[in-house]
């Protein structure tokens, strides 16, 4: 069975610096996949690749068979791969069903393709959104003056909104209270139920053994293993780089 | 000869550009901020120097007046305009209104104060003597060039050696870096909003010397002297100075190709073609956001 | 008196029209040009030539006026699309040094320094505009149109997206927005309301050249704006009031010599700028107000 998106062999280099080299991963649907690593490991650059924002210098990127390596961000995320930022990039001055609506209209015209059944949907899928992250109650805010969580369940909200198949996920769950945490889960699981495919990149290992079906761990651009949640974990080599580092 | 003639001529206008260049780029890179009010602090020396000297003040007494009005000005816009602003917003736009919105004030002020035409000071050294047959050259083309590279090799000195000199080319790369070095960031800014402001002079007096003022001086200089930096790449002294001196030439030798009305703009079209062909600019770095 | 304030009435919704098509670009689209002037003079001289050679309809003046400003505002668009903020305001100011150039050697189209004179009184759809009440009225059709249409556009889909890549494109990118092509509808967008106001201009005074189409022109339209309020529908609005109003406040005072009352005008709306960018950078009219 051919994977819904994968990577071979990507390199990238900055300047004298190899940020990602030879790296190969397979999403299967419905999987959450953690890629896990010290900083500076290649993580967020692996989901600069993918998106478009940054161009490989070597490799393959394919998506349902078709490479998508050279196509401008907005056309891949047109193809159904959403993302987060780990600084999550609202639109601050706009009001929260805003930021959740502006995920839903990608026709970059005066007015949206698809009349009013089109619009229909876009709406169901807004308040889906909403209801799905908790911000049902707080449309009207706008986005800077949310709280920390909100902040996050926002950014999260929009990328339900998209409608998109394949999430890429940068550290959603960094500093949320348990609380928070525990709804990112139940709202991981009920998408990964429905089908999406989920990478994720995290750094709370308590959290990617409890979301994450395969693990990816990367140091220096590189990806050192991959396997069940169980396998890595025990681990004492990947363990020493991960803590050793993290010091 | 003609040519040699408006090279002569472009170079003089360019050093002028040159200096006040630098020290926008300076503040620009010290700072993040965006000081389009520099033309103010321009026009503003130069006024200082044509009033003072005209009301019989020695010339370099008149001179220290607008060092000290020039710096008065930077270091009053880093206090009271530009501080309070970031101390809530830092957003490039609210920093230029009120930075554009001070040189609208200043020119308006010069325009009430003395007058909507041109002020200018009668020299000697502004005559025009010949160098070469055919090429005339005045004595305030030496000076425009030996003040000009005594002052760009003060600053390259400063910049290099001193511990304050290293420190604002730290803020530039990295502010954190230079806590380590024990230097507030603060002092340092007020710092280069002092010599930053200060550079603008030369220019200010020379051209008050060769061309005279008006009060729109300080909008065309400001003009000029951001294309200038953006033709250097935003942020490098050195190549705001030698952005300053390919536009002073352009503009000048722009008359030789099109008619008079088009000498300014030629300034513009080169502006233009660095934007759309290589944005970086000479010497900057890629072009950051 | 009348006649005055006829005049002043229809010149406050003419420059109404200016500072809406400004703020789409700098209040919805983050695009902060300095040059608006530019695209109201490309309007205005386009229609002046449609009225003196075509026709003095002002339906077919304006689309005229718009046409052409939204052709030339790919100017604009480049460098929007290619460079950040601060190079960008410097491509403006370029572009506006280089069009007051352009305009005044440009005679055959501009008519050089003199302009064009003698355009002929507008009329719409067969009926005479001569009477100042009618060409107010008529305006002030233009800006409702306008400002519905602004309305209609930064309410829907459009402003959204506009305002997304204002606040952040890289995120918006990644929900599929094309910058590219939003940047450049939304120039294209201001500039054609822009054109329309040249147009407008050009029928009420009947006479124009380059003095109308400089630096300090865009200066002027850019201070309605940001002193009214950035991404507001009034805001622009209530700033095109006061500044207009303004000179003819100051001649009130005592001890102002007419002669001196643009500069003290100038001086006051460079006053108000910087101390709104101080203390309350979103304008008179802020976001704030319109979203509970």
């Amino acid at each position: 069975m051919s994977a819904l998106l994968s990577l071979s062999g990507l390199n990238r280099r900055f300047g004298g610096l190899a940020a990602v080299s030879d790296f190969s991963l397979a999403l299967e649907s419905g999987i959450v996949t953690a890629l896990v690593g010290p900083n500076g490991a290649g993580k967020t650059t692996i989901f600069n690749l993918v998106t478009g924002n940054l161009r490989a210098d070597s490799g393959q990127i394919l998506l349902h068979d078709k490479p998508i390596i050279g196509l401008s961000p907005h056309r891949i995320a047109r193809l159904g791969i959403a993302r987060s930022f780990q600084d999550l990039r609202l639109f601050g001055h706009m009001s929260v069903l805003d930021n959740v609506r502006a995920a839903t209209e990608p026709t970059s015209w005066f007015w949206q393709a698809g009349g009013a059944a089109a619009r229909q949907q876009r709406r169901e899928r807004v308040e889906t959104a909403l209801e799905r992250t908790g911000l049902s109650g707080l449309t009207q805010a706008r986005a800077i003056d949310l709280a920390y969580a909100e902040r996050k369940f926002l950014s999260m909200a929009r990328i339900i909104a998209t409608g998109a198949r394949i999430w890429l996920l940068d550290e959603p769950a960094s500093g949320l209270d348990p609380r928070s945490r525990a709804q990112f889960v139940d709202l991981l699981r009920s998408a990964t139920a429905e089908g999406v495919t989920v990478c994720l990149i995290e750094h709370n290992l308590d959290i990617v053994t409890e979301v994450a079906d395969r693990i990816a761990f990367l140091d220096q651009g590189r990806k050192l293993a991959e396997g069940e949640p169980a396998d890595i974990m025990q681990d004492k080599a990947l363990a020493a780089i991960y803590f050793g580092d993290r010091t | 000869m003609l040519f040699a003639q408006l090279v002569v001529a472009g170079i003089q206008t360019g050093l002028l550009y040159a200096l006040t260049a630098a020290g926008f780029a300076i503040i620009f890179g010290a700072t993040r901020i965006f000081h389009v009010a520099q033309g103010a602090a321009f026009a503003l020396a130069g006024y200082a120097f044509l009033m003072s000297n005209a009301a019989g003040l020695a010339w370099p007494l008149a001179a220290l007046l607008a060092v000290v009005v020039a710096v008065a000005f930077g270091v009053g816009m880093e206090r009271w305009v530009y501080r309070p602003i970031q101390r809530h917003e830092a957003s490039f736009f609210t920093v230029f209104v009120a930075s554009f919105g001070v040189t609208i004030i200043a020119q308006s002020l010069i325009e009430v104060s003395f007058g909507r035409g041109f002020v200018t000071l009668s020299t000697p050294l502004t005559q025009a003597r010949p160098l070469l047959p055919g090429l005339y050259v005045a004595p305030v083309f030496w000076i425009a060039l030996a003040v000009t590279a005594a002052l760009f090799l003060g600053l390259a000195v400063f910049l290099r050696f001193t511990r304050a000199g290293i420190g604002l080319r730290a803020l530039s790369e990295s502010p954190e870096l230079l806590r380590s070095y024990g230097l507030s960031s603060s002092r340092l800014s007020v710092l280069a909003f002092a010599i930053g402001s200060a550079l603008c002079v030369p220019g200010a007096i020379l051209t008050a010397a060769v061309t005279g003022l008006q009060p729109s001086i300080g909008a065309h200089v400001m003009l000029i002297s951001l294309a200038a930096t953006i033709v250097g790449g935003i942020g490098s002294v050195s190549g705001a100075a030698c952005g300053g001196l390919l536009l002073g030439i352009a503009e000048n030798l722009s008359i030789t190709l099109l008619n008079t009305q088009w000498s300014e703009a030629a300034s513009f079209i080169v502006l233009f073609a660095f934007i759309l062909l290589r944005p970086r600019g000479l010497f900057g770095l890629a072009s950051t956001r | 008196m009348i006649a005055y304030l006829v005049n002043l009435a229809t010149l406050t919704t003419i420059f109404a029209v200016l500072a809406t098509s400004l703020n789409i670009l700098i209040g919805y689209g983050g695009i902060f040009s300095i040059a608006q002037a530019v695209f109201f003079g490309v309007g205005a001289y386009a229609a002046a030539q449609v009225a003196l050679h075509v026709t003095p309809d002002l339906l077919v003046a304006s689309a005229a006026g718009a046409g052409a400003a939204a052709l030339l505002s790919i100017c604009l668009a480049l460098p929007a699309l290619r460079v950040r903020d601060e190079y960008f305001v410097i491509a403006s100011l370029g572009l506006q040094m280089l069009a007051v150039t352009v305009f005044t050697e440009a005679t055959p189209i501009t008519g050089g320094f003199g302009g064009l004179v003698g355009i002929p009184p507008a009329s719409l759809l067969g009926l005479p505009l001569t009477d100042p009440n009618a060409m107010l009225a008529a305006c002030l059709g233009f800006l409702v149109l306008v400002l519905v249409l602004t309305r209609v556009l930064m309410r829907g889909s459009f402003g959204r997206s506009l305002m997304a890549i204002r606040d952040n494109d890289t995120a918006a990118e990644a929900l599929g927005k094309n910058v590219m092509v939003l940047k450049t509808l939304a120039v294209m967008l201001g500039c054609a309301y822009a054109g329309i106001g040249g147009a407008l201009y050009s029928a009420q005074m009947q006479f124009i050249n380059v003095e109308s189409f400089t630096l300090d022109q865009s200066v002027l339209i850019m201070a309605m704006v940001i002193i009214g309020g950035t991404g507001t529908l009034i805001g622009p609005l209530v700033g095109t009031v006061l500044i207009l109003l303004l000179p003819a406040a100051l001649s009130f005072i005592p001890g102002i010599p007419p002669t001196e009352i643009g500069v003290v005008q100038q001086m006051i709306y460079g006053l108000v700028m910087t101390l709104l960018m101080i203390f309350r950078p979103g304008g008179l009219v802020t976001l704030r107000t319109r979203r509970q």
